[in-house]
Order: C-alpha cells, then sequence, then structure tokens
C-alpha cells in the first residue's frame, strides 16, 4: 500500500510531525505507524466527520462579528493532534513560570513603587501613554499581591523550531474551553491512541481556576460566592463563558445582574439581593464600571470600581493588567525579567522593532513588504499587517497610521510558522502552519495546564490563525514521559 | 437563583409549550379537514380561518398573507414563518436562544436535545411538510418536544430553575387550552339547529384531541359530546393535565416551592391572583357561563393569567433593589 504521506509537501518550515520527508519525529511514530497508509485516509475522514458532528451536537460555537451581523460557527477543528515530547514541555513550562513571576512583579511594581521606571529600564513615557494602564490605581492595595492571575502567551516555533514568545494575553486570554472540549472529543474518537501515547490530562484546569478563584476571596468571607461576568450570549467567546461557568459550578452573570450598595456587590435573585466576593470578569477593564471608565458601556456594573478599591470584591484578572500586555511593552519583557529575576530569558521574544523609536521607525518604513505590523492594543488578529501578502494599497495605509501614531505600532519580522500535517477537506492531508496558546495560573503557586489551544490557520499558505480570520484548532498532547523519545518498538498492533 | 435565568428559563418553557399547542392545533385541524364532507374543504377558508383568530394573531397573519385563507397560507404562518413571533419555529428558536443563554445552568443532555430539535427544524418549510404528510410531520415534532421534557424531568435538579420551568410551562398551558376551546367559537356551524348535528360532534372531537383530550374524555364522563361536557372537562376537570384547572393548580404548586425558601415573598401578589383564579375556576357553574357567553369567559382567563405574569415579573425579577432584601 501506499504511503499516505508520500505526496507530503515539506516546504521550507518547521515540520512538527517530520524531521525529514517519510521520516517521523520520536514522538509521532506511534501516528504515523497507526495512519501512515494510503488505505487510512477514508478512516481519518470518517473520524474527523465524527468530531466535526460532536462539536456542532455539543453547541461548541463562536460568533463572528464581521460575518453578517454575529453568526454562530462551529470552531474547526483538526483531527491530527500536536504533540508536545515531555523535555520540550519541561522547557516551556520553564519559561513561562519565569515570564509569569517577572510580568507579577512588573505590574505590582507600576502600580506601586514604579522603581523600573525610576531606573529607566522601561521608558515612563511608554507606560503613561498606555491606554490600558490605570492610573487610578497606583498604590492601591490588592488581592494577594497578585496582579495578574491568568496569562495566556501566545507562542510560536520558528524555522529552526525555536519557541518564542508572541505575545502575552495579560486580559481576558479566551480559548480554553475548546482545548477542554477538544479533548473530550480525542477521547471519542482515538481512544487507543490517546491511552497508548500517554496523553497527559488537562481536565485539572477548571478545578485549578476555582482554586485560585476562591483564593482571591476577601479574607473575612468564610464561604465566598464567585461568578463569571459575561458581555452576554452574543460576545464571541460566549461559549467559552458558559462552558466555564458549568465547569465551576459557579453562576454566570451579566452585568444586569449585578448592583452595587454601599461599595459592596449583589447579584439580583429572585429570592432578593446576594452577596458576590470574586468575579472572573470576561470583559474588559473599559466597559467594567461607567461611572469610572467608558460612561457609554451598557455592559457593566456602576460602583464596582469602589467596590474593589475597597477590597470588597477581588477581580480576575485584576484591572489594569493590560498595560502589561501593550505589544510596545511586550518588548521590554526580557529586560524585566532581566531586572526582577536577575535571570536570563528562558523564552525569547520574537525581534522587534518599536515604531516609537526614531531609528526602528526608519528601518519598518523602510521594510513594510518584510515586516508583520501591529496595532498594541488590538486582539483576535484585528489591526495587523502581513506585509509580504499585503498590496502596496495596503501598505501605504499603514504607512500613513505609523507616521501619524508612532506609539500604536510595532513590527516583528514574518516569521514562517512551523507546520502541522492536517486533514484537508476532500481528504488529503497537508502541512498548515500553527501557533500555541498555554494557559498559566498565578494563584498560591503558579501552574500550567499540561497541554494548551494549538491554532491552525487552515487557508494554505496562510499565517494567520485566528479564529476570527478563518483558523481552527488541534488537540495539543503533552507527552507524560519520553518513552517514545528514544522509540520504542512499537507493538506490531495498535488497537485504536 | 438569578432574576435573569428565571426569567430566560420561565419563558423557554412558554414557548415550548406554545410550539407543542401550535403543533397539535394544526395537527388536529387538518385531520379534521378530511373529516368534513368534501375534498373541497381543504381549501375552504372556513375550515383554517379560527386557527388564525384563536392565535390572537389575525391582523399580522393578514398583514402577512393578505385577506385569502388558505390551508397553505395558515400552515405556513403558523409553522415556519420567523414573521411570525409564535410560529412554532420562532418559538423553538426562542427557546433554543433562552436555552443557550442559559447553557451554564443546563445538562448538557437537555441542551442537545433542544439545539438538535432545533437544527433540524430550522431547515424545514412547507415543502417539506407537505412532503411527509401533515400527521407524519407534526407527529415528530410533538415527539421531539416530548423528548425534551422527558429528558427535561429526568436530569434537571429540582431547584428554582425546575420550578420556573413548570411554572412558565402552566401558565403557557393554561391559556393555550383556553385558546383551543374558544377556537369552536369560531367554527361556524350552517345554522342553529346543528347544534347537536354530526358536524358538531367531529368539531367537538376535534377541540378534544387537539388537547389530546378525546380518549380521556371519554374515558371519565361517559355520555354524549356536547359543549356543557368539554367545557366542563377542559375547564375544570381536576386530574386531567391540559385542563385549565389542573394547570393552574400546578402553577400554584411550582410558586409554593419557589417561595418555600423565600418567607418574605410567599403569599405575596403572584400568589394571591393564581390562588383567587384557580378559586374561580373550582366554583363555575359551567351552563351559566355558557349562557353568559364562552367566548368572553375564556378571554377573562387569558387577561388572568396576562395578570399573573405580570405578577411575577414584577416579584421576582423586575423588582426595585433598593428596597429588596439583602441575603445573609
Amino acid at each position: 500500500m501506499a504511503d499516505l504521506f508520500a505526496n507530503y509537501e515539506h516546504g521550507k518550515f518547521y515540520d512538527e510531525m517530520f524531521a525529514a520527508p517519510g521520516k517521523a519525529r520520536p514522538h509521532y511514530r506511534r501516528l504515523y505507524e497507526r495512519f501512515g497508509l494510503m488505505e487510512n485516509m477514508a478512516e481519518l475522514m470518517d473520524r474527523q466527520r465524527t468530531a466535526d458532528q460532536t462539536f456542532i451536537d455539543r453547541g461548541v460555537t463562536f460568533t463572528v462579528y464581521s460575518d453578517n451581523a454575529g453568526t454562530e460557527k462551529i470552531f474547526p477543528f483538526d483531527l491530527l493532534p500536536r504533540i508536545i515530547p515531555s523535555h520540550e514541555w519541561a522547557h516551556l513550562e520553564r519559561g513561562l513560570i519565569q515570564r509569569m513571576q517577572a510580568l507579577n512583579l512588573f505590574l505590582a511594581d507600576i502600580y506601586g513603587p514604579q522603581r523600573i521606571l525610576t531606573e529607566g529600564i522601561v521608558p515612563r513615557e511608554m507606560i503613561e501613554t498606555s491606554k490600558n494602564f490605570r492610573k487610578e490605581l497606583v498604590g492601591c492595595k490588592i488581592a494577594r499581591d497578585l496582579y495578574v492571575h491568568i496569562n495566556g502567551s501566545d507562542m510560536i516555533r520558528d524555522e529552526a523550531g525555536l519557541y518564542s514568545v508572541l505575545e502575552d494575553n495579560l486580559r481576558t486570554p479566551s480559548g480554553v474551553s475548546y482545548v477542554l472540549e477538544n479533548r473530550q472529543v480525542m477521547k471519542r474518537v482515538f481512544p487507543g491512541l490517546l491511552r497508548d501515547y500517554r496523553v497527559r490530562p488537562v481536565e485539572n484546569y477548571t478545578n485549578d481556576l476555582l482554586n485560585l478563584l476562591l483564593h482571591l476571596a476577601p479574607a473575612h468571607v468564610p464561604e465566598p460566592t464567585v461568578v463569571l461576568l459575561t458581555p452576554g450570549v452574543y460576545n464571541s467567546a460566549y461559549f467559552e463563558h458558559s462552558f466555564l461557568a458549568r465547569q465551576m459550578g459557579i453562576e454566570i452573570v451579566e452585568g444586569s445582574d449585578l448592583v452595587v450598595e454601599n461599595d459592596k456587590v449583589y447579584m439580583r435573585r429572585t429570592s432578593g439581593l446576594s452577596p458576590v466576593h470574586v468575579i472572573y470578569r470576561r470583559i474588559d477593564d473599559d466597559f467594567l464600571d461607567p461611572t469610572v471608565f467608558n460612561p457609554k458601556s451598557l455592559l457593566g456594573v456602576p460602583g464596582l470600581f469602589n467596590a474593589y478599591k475597597k477590597g470588597n470584591v477581588a477581580l480576575c484578572n485584576p484591572i489594569g493588567t493590560g498595560v502589561a500586555d501593550d505589544k510596545a511593552v511586550y518588548y521590554y519583557v526580557p529586560k524585566m525579567i532581566k531586572f526582577y529575576l536577575g535571570e536570563d530569558p528562558i523564552l525569547p521574544n520574537i525581534e522587534t522593532f518599536l515604531s516609537g523609536n526614531e531609528d526602528e521607525r526608519s528601518y519598518i518604513l523602510a521594510n513594510l513588504p518584510k515586516l508583520v505590523v501591529k496595532s498594541v492594543n488590538e486582539a483576535g488578529g484585528y489591526g495587523m499587517l502581513v506585509g509580504p501578502h499585503s498590496t502596496q494599497q495596503q501598505i501605504e495605509e499603514f504607512r500613513a497610521k505609523i507616521i501619524a501614531h508612532p506609539r500604536n505600532f510595532i513590527a516583528q519580522p514574518t516569521i514562517g510558522l512551523s507546520r502541522c500535517p492536517s486533514v484537508i477537506e476532500g481528504g488529503t492531508i497537508e502541512g498548515r502552519h500553527i501557533d500555541f496558546r498555554p494557559y498559566i495560573l498565578n494563584g498560591e503557586t503558579i501552574k500550567i495546564m499540561p497541554g494548551g489551544l494549538t491554532r491552525v490557520a487552515l487557508r494554505k499558505g496562510s499565517l494567520v490563525v485566528n479564529s476570527s480570520q478563518g483558523g481552527g484548532s488541534k488537540d495539543t498532547w503533552v507527552l507524560n514521559d519520553d518513552i517514545t523519545n528514544p522509540p520504542v518498538p512499537v507493538p506490531e498492533k495498535i488497537i485504536v | 437563583m438569578l432574576s435573569r435565568v428565571a426569567n430566560l428559563v420561565y419563558w423557554m418553557a412558554r414557548q415550548l409549550e406554545r410550539a407543542e399547542n401550535t403543533a397539535r392545533i394544526v395537527d388536529v385541524n387538518a385531520q379534521l379537514v378530511l373529516d368534513l364532507q368534501s375534498r373541497q374543504a381543504a381549501d375552504d377558508p372556513k375550515s383554517w380561518e379560527p386557527l388564525v383568530y384563536v392565535t390572537g394573531d389575525d391582523e399580522k397573519f393578514f398583514e402577512l398573507y393578505g385577506e385569502t385563507v388558505t390551508e397553505r397560507a395558515v400552515t405556513e404562518f403558523m409553522l415556519f414563518d420567523k414573521r411570525n413571533p409564535s410560529s412554532l419555529i420562532s418559538c423553538v428558536g426562542l427557546a433554543r436562544e433562552n436555552a443557550r443563554c442559559i447553557r451554564d445552568q443546563l445538562s448538557s443532555e437537555v441542551w442537545e436535545t433542544l439545539n438538535t430539535f432545533y437544527l433540524k427544524l430550522k431547515s424545514d418549510d412547507y415543502t417539506r411538510y407537505a412532503q411527509l404528510g401533515s400527521a407524519e410531520y407534526l407527529n415528530r415534532v410533538k415527539t421531539q418536544i416530548q423528548l425534551f421534557y422527558g429528558v427535561a424531568e429526568s436530569m434537571i435538579p429540582r431547584t428554582g430553575l425546575w420550578w420556573f420551568f413548570l411554572l412558565g410551562r402552566y401558565l403557557e398551558r393554561a391559556d393555550n387550552t383556553s385558546r383551543i376551546l374558544d377556537v369552536k367559537y369560531y367554527m361556524l356551524l350552517p345554522d342553529i339547529h346543528a347544534v347537536g348535528s354530526a358536524l358538531d360532534m367531529v368539531q367537538w372531537a376535534s377541540v378534544l384531541r387537539s388537547c389530546s383530550a378525546f380518549e380521556a374524555f371519554r374515558r371519565s364522563r361517559r355520555g354524549q359530546l356536547n359543549l356543557e361536557r368539554v367545557v366542563d372537562y377542559l375547564v375544570r376537570d381536576d386530574v386531567f393535565p391540559r385542563s385549565i384547572l389542573f394547570s393552574i393548580g400546578e402553577a400554584e404548586q411550582a410558586l409554593g416551592q419557589i417561595t418555600a425558601d423565600a418567607i418574605h415573598l410567599e403569599d405575596t401578589e403572584p400568589a394571591r391572583l393564581i390562588r383567587e383564579l384557580r378559586a374561580e375556576l373550582e366554583m363555575i357553574d359551567v351552563p351559566s357561563v355558557i349562557a353568559d357567553g364562552l367566548h368572553e369567559f375564556l378571554d377573562d382567563i387569558q387577561i388572568k393569567i396576562f395578570y399573573i405574569h405580570n405578577a411575577i415579573q414584577a416579584t421576582f425579577v423586575d423588582y426595585d433593589t433598593a428596597t429588596a432584601r439583602i441575603q445573609a
């Protein structure tokens, strides 16, 4: 029988599965042996269909705004997993813990003594002009001295297979529900393979998250009430909000469900008002409290800011974390690690140019067709220019924007993201670019779910993995040990 | 439970109950038409007009379909027209939307049952309905709704969520049964002497069938089908689960469960209004109700159910937070 991967095109990118044509990396060998023959394609397509139908039945959807006023869509799922061997994971874990420690110290510092600004490591002006810096909170005491609780760093691998951090998401990183649902579906579709591979479970995430939230409650409350605050059912991530609330057994509330009386927060129940102590909020700072931030917001809770400042309610993430995931501030994270921890960064940043720095700006303007330009405060792949894939007109539009508002942009070289084999409609397997978002929780200790969201750019050649831009996801398998590396003899028959 | 959630589950139940009754009314009328004398009756406006009036949506219907009442127009309007907020498809869509808003409260099976039903129904239209035949098609729809009730019944914990679900379902059922009974008001008989005729019988039987009450009626009330007996059965039978009295009694009990752990809300406006309506239904004298005008009596019940609905909203959902009780 023919090799299923005989026509697989390797390209000049780092391939997660193959070290060379026909030569699977050790941790992919079992998968290759199991499905490597052409005759398996029909079975793979069958399993892909089963998986797709399961997502539809389970209502695992997100909402796309640009697409005719909020259509519900299934987040496309690709059957072939991304596999991370345990030694690689150990490295990632060390690097992510280090990064979380530094970011927490940085936020504690800029909302406190501001040493890093005084010593000129990070320019004061950069922080003070960040639209997510909340100067109202400087000097304000915060629950357990935890200035950031959840980070979903976006990571990529370059042509050489080197992992680096593309950006941090310290406000309301989303996607974790897909990680958990993907695994549920994989358990149905590939039970044997999961067992044989000794994949580490991701299940504990919601439990860890709930413990973190309870840890934040005001100290005097014996049985704190935790709620999840959502912008509502029309938000693109509503499925996730409701999923997490359900998994944690907490109420999901909208702004209109909460009221503040005497600087205390209550929710409206059928039997009257009942107190709330911790809010896992999935809405941005700007919309939290219309009396302090955006007065036009209908999503928020008037008076919430004061209740928070008085320590009567904890917010997760805290207010003001966005200043540290400003893409211009990102540039300084390696310096923060050095400054606060006295260590070299374990995980590097992508080479980044700030258009706010004059000499770097002229480099950016001279090299736009080669660079990726990002607006510093946008997420979801919006407000972005991918130079090599853009028209002259798009490039000129960005040039004008950069000149008008240099503080608002950064540029990075176009990275050829690593690729992973993916099942393509029509029944072939082709390499598609992927990235990776692990979820880091900072509570009593720092915990990282062994796994994360691998997003895949399903459009051929595309480097944009965002769900709003045609991306899908894959299950991410972090292996329990390196039994497959070096490889052990694979049993004749693996029952899947 | 959260006021917003209570409201959503209450409406979800009402919409599903309405969807079910709409399917029943269309089903029974389609069968009734077959029982009538001639084949032409299928397109006789008189055969389908009553349905338009009974839902209270007649203005909307005439606006959308003009003055000619055909079987196809009525069926499309009542089952598949998204512009009609009470159509089967609208009701199921709204119920599913509400369920989506409270997904975290519903078990996955409950949600998936409704979601799957909606996704199948969504692309249906009159052509599909005609292809399968009304009986077969509507049977499937009713089975799906019953399936949902079954899953909900065995999955939803008996907390506020469940009691608000029952409250909504039984208030809607009481209202719908009163409307189904009212269909007969609009079904014209050729002349006054036709009272008690074969046609009259067929019509009463169809009213009972709309409530799946025909066989139950036959078992519990011996003798002839006539106005008085059918009214008595559908208004105030105390064991038949679709009678108005039974439904109001169930709603009253659900309300009692809701206020069981909120003593300060016991015996407030909703409880008082619902108790008054139940007492009134228990006491009525059917012959004099008929003498004074059944249609007016049924109208009055619908208005009272509406007041109960308003009181529920004001007590549990839209209350003033400044004066609300704060729980420990």
